[in-house]
C-alpha cells in the first residue's frame, strides 16, 4: 500500500463535476507529478487531499489510515506537508520567524505559555539549519515582505519541509518564476525532498520531467494515465489530450 | 555592565511608582490607579487586536463581568479576601470567554467586531433587566472592601487611597508582565501567525479554534481583573459605568492613541487619555469631543500613535537599519 491513496474520489461544485472516480496511489519515497491541461481538476484534487474541502464521494487513505474529511491541521500533524501556489507566508514577520513556526509544529510545541521562545535553543538551532538549507540564513532577520519573489518561494518551501512531513505536496512551486529561478527551485526541491515522498502539481513540463519518478495525467477530472515519464511521453491518449499542443 | 544598564530604567520606574503617592497627593494618586486599571484593560484588548488581529467592540463585557462578579461576591459573601476577589474577577470573565468562544472562533474581521458588539450589548441589557441580581441601573455599590491580609503576618486596610494605590499598581504591573510574557512564548508566536495568515497556521498543524479560545480566556481574564480592580476602586459598578459601549470603546482608543501593533501602546494610550480626561474635565464637560479630536489627529497624522511618533522622530535623528531585531513577531510591526 502506498503512503497516500485515493479510492473513487469524486468532487463537484454545485453539480459541476470536477473529479470523477480518481484512484491515485503515491508510493513511499517517490516523487509523483500530477499534470493535466487547465481545468483538469489538479488543484481541486490537491485541495481535497490536503483537507481544504471534503470530497463528495470516495475516500482518502494516508499511511494506511482513512483520513477522509479530516481538517488540515489534523493531516499536518499526521505528517502531510504542503506548499501553496500563491505564496502563503507571514509577510510581516522575519524569515526566521516564518520557519520557526513550522519547527514549533514539528516539535509539537503548541500551547506553551511558560517558556520564552527565544530561550528554546533547540528550536532556534533547527530553524537556522533549515534556513541554511534553503539558502536564506543571511537574510534570516529580514522581513519576509522585503525578500525577492524567488526568496519568498524558497521560504514557502522551507516552511513546508520545516514540519518534517512524511509526504510533501507542492502546488506549482515554480509558478511565476523566471527560467533561472525555476532551475534553482528544481535543484532546491530535489535536495529538500531527498528520500521523501512527494507530490507535485505543475504546469512546467521541464520541471515535471526532470523531477518526477512517476506521473499521473488528469483530464476532465479523470485519471487518463499513470506511469513513468517515458511511458507517459509515449502514451497516445495523453498526447492527444495534453502533450499534443506543447513541445516536449 | 550592559545587563546592569538595561535594568537602570526599570529601577528608576519602580522607584518613581513607589514614591509617587507620597509626592503627589490623593487626587493624582487616584488618577494613577485609574491609568493603571485602564492600561491593563486596554492591554487585554490589545492582546486580541495587535497580537491576534481581532478587533473586539464588546470588550466591556469582560470588564463588566469581572467588576460585577467581584462586587456581588463582596456584597453577598462575608469575609471574602482581597486576592479571592481578584481571582473571582478574572475567572468569571474567563468563564464568559469560554462560553462565547465557540461562536467567536468561527468569525474574524468585521463579523468578529460586530459579534462582540452584539454580545456586549446583550450583557449590558441583561445587567439592566436582571434587577433581582444586579439592582438594575443603580448598580452594585457600597460593598465592603476587604483588607489586604497575609494571615498571622499583616493586614492593610484598603480604604486608604495610598494603600489601595500600591495594591492596584502591583496587580496591574503583574498583569501587564504576564500578558507581555505570553506574547514571547511559543503560544504568542502562533497567535502572531494567526494574525498574519490563519490559513497557513492551520496547514502547519495548529488548531485555530483551540488557540483562539485560549487567547480569549487570557484576554478575558485580564479584562476581568481590571474590572475587579475598578469595582474596588470606585466601590460601585453600574451598567453605564462598566458595560456600556463607551466602556468598550475606551480601550480601543487607548490602543490607537498609544500605538497599535506594540505592547506598550495601550499603556501609553491609557496614560495620555486618562490624564487628558483629568485635565479637560477641569475646564469643560465635553471630554468626548476632545477625545474624538485626538483620535482623528492620530488616524490622519500619526497612525502609529504616540509610539509611532517617537519612532519617526528617533529614526529621523538616528538613521536606523531596516533589519528586524532578533526576537518576536508582534513588536515593531504596525497594523495597516
Amino acid at each position: 500500500m502506498g503512503i497516500l491513496e485515493t479510492k473513487f474520489l469524486s468532487h463537484d461544485f454545485d453539480g459541476f463535476k470536477v473529479l470523477t472516480d480518481v484512484n491515485l496511489e503515491i508510493r513511499e519515497g517517490e516523487r509523483h507529478a500530477i499534470i493535466g491541461p487547465n481545468g483538469a481538476g489538479k488543484t481541486t484534487l490537491f485541495n481535497v487531499i490536503t483537507g481544504a474541502y471534503n470530497p463528495k464521494e470516495g475516500s482518502i487513505f494516508f499511511k494506511g489510515k482513512d483520513v477522509t474529511g479530516m481538517k488540515p491541521y489534523q493531516l499536518a500533524r499526521m505528517g502531510l506537508g504542503r506548499s501553496f501556489q500563491i505564496t502563503s507566508t507571514f509577510l510581516r514577520q522575519t524569515a526566521f520567524q516564518n520557519i520557526r513556526l513550522a519547527v514549533l509544529s514539528k516539535r509539537q510545541i503548541r500551547y506553551n505559555l511558560f517558556r520564552r521562545i527565544d530561550t528554546m535553543r533547540e528550536v532556534t538551532e533547527e530553524t537556522e539549519a533549515i534556513l541554511h538549507q534553503i539558502n536564506l540564513y543571511e537574510e534570516r532577520h529580514a522581513l519576509t515582505s522585503s525578500l525577492s519573489y524567488g526568496k519568498q518561494r524558497s521560504l514557502e518551501l522551507g516552511m513546508a519541509i520545516g514540519t518534517d512531513p512524511d509526504l510533501l505536496m507542492f502546488d506549482e512551486p515554480t509558478a511565476g518564476m523566471s527560467r533561472e529561478e525555476t532551475h534553482y527551485a528544481v535543484r532546491l526541491i530535489r535536495k529538500l525532498t531527498e528520500g521523501k515522498s512527494m507530490v507535485i502539481v505543475e504546469h512546467d513540463m521541464d520541471v515535471v520531467f526532470s523531477l518526477a519518478d512517476r506521473i499521473t495525467v488528469l483530464h476532465h477530472g479523470r485519471i487518463l494515465a499513470t506511469g513513468e515519464p517515458d511511458a507517459i511521453k509515449k502514451d497516445q491518449q495523453v498526447k492527444s489530450a495534453y502533450l499534443g499542443d506543447t513541445e516536449v | 555592565m550592559t545587563r546592569l544598564k538595561n535594568w537602570i530604567p526599570w529601577l528608576l520606574l519602580i522607584g518613581f511608582v513607589l514614591v509617587y503617592p507620597m509626592v503627589f497627593g490623593i487626587v493624582l494618586t487616584n488618577l494613577f490607579v485609574r491609568f493603571a486599571i485602564f492600561a491593563v484593560f486596554a492591554a487585554s484588548l490589545n492582546m486580541l487586536l495587535s497580537f491576534t488581529g481581532l478587533l473586539s467592540f464588546g470588550h466591556a463585557m469582560f470588564f463588566g463581568v469581572g467588576g460585577y462578579a467581584t462586587a456581588l461576591a463582596l456584597e453577598n459573601i462575608p469575609g471574602l479576601g482581597l486576592m479571592t476577589c481578584m481571582a473571582i474577577g478574572g475567572l468569571s470573565s474567563s468563564l464568559l470567554a469560554l462560553i462565547v468562544s465557540p461562536i467567536l472562533v468561527r468569525v474574524k474581521d468585521t463579523a468578529f467586531a460586530l459579534l462582540t458588539l452584539a454580545l456586549g450589548q446583550i450583557l449590558f441589557l441583561a445587567c439592566l433587566k436582571l434587577r433581582g441580581i444586579t439592582h438594575g441601573e443603580d448598580g452594585v455599590g457600597g460593598f465592603p472592601i476587604p483588607p489586604f491580609r497575609i494571615p498571622g503576618f499583616l493586614s492593610i486596610d484598603m480604604g486608604h487611597p495610598q494603600s489601595f494605590y500600591y495594591f492596584a499598581v502591583a496587580v496591574c504591573a503583574l498583569s501587564l508582565f504576564l500578558m507581555w510574557y505570553a506574547t514571547r512564548t511559543p503560544f504568542g508566536s502562533i497567535m502572531a501567525g494567526i494574525r498574519d495568515n490563519q490559513l497557513r497556521v492551520n496547514y502547519l498543524g495548529f488548531n485555530i479554534a483551540v488557540t483562539k479560545t485560549i487567547m480569549f480566556l487570557i484576554s478575558g481574564c485580564f479584562a476581568g481583573v481590571a474590572g475587579a480592580l475598578f469595582a474596588l476602586f470606585q466601590n460601585l459598578v453600574s451598567p453605564d459605568g462598566v458595560f456600556s459601549v463607551m466602556t468598550s470603546f475606551t480601550p480601543i482608543m487607548m490602543v490607537f492613541v498609544g500605538g497599535i501593533g506594540t505592547f506598550a501602546g495601550p499603556i501609553i494610550g491609557s496614560a495620555v487619555l486618562t490624564s487628558l480626561e483629568d485635565l479637560a474635565t477641569r475646564y469643560t464637560e465635553q471630554i468626548l469631543l476632545i477625545n474624538g479630536l485626538l483620535l482623528i489627529c492620530v488616524v490622519i497624522f500619526f497612525r502609529g500613535g504616540f509610539i509611532g511618533l517617537f519612532k519617526t522622530i528617533k529614526q529621523k535623528r538616528f538613521a536606523n537599519s531596516r533589519e528586524m531585531p532578533d526576537g518576536h513577531p508582534g513588536d515593531e510591526i504596525s497594523i495597516p
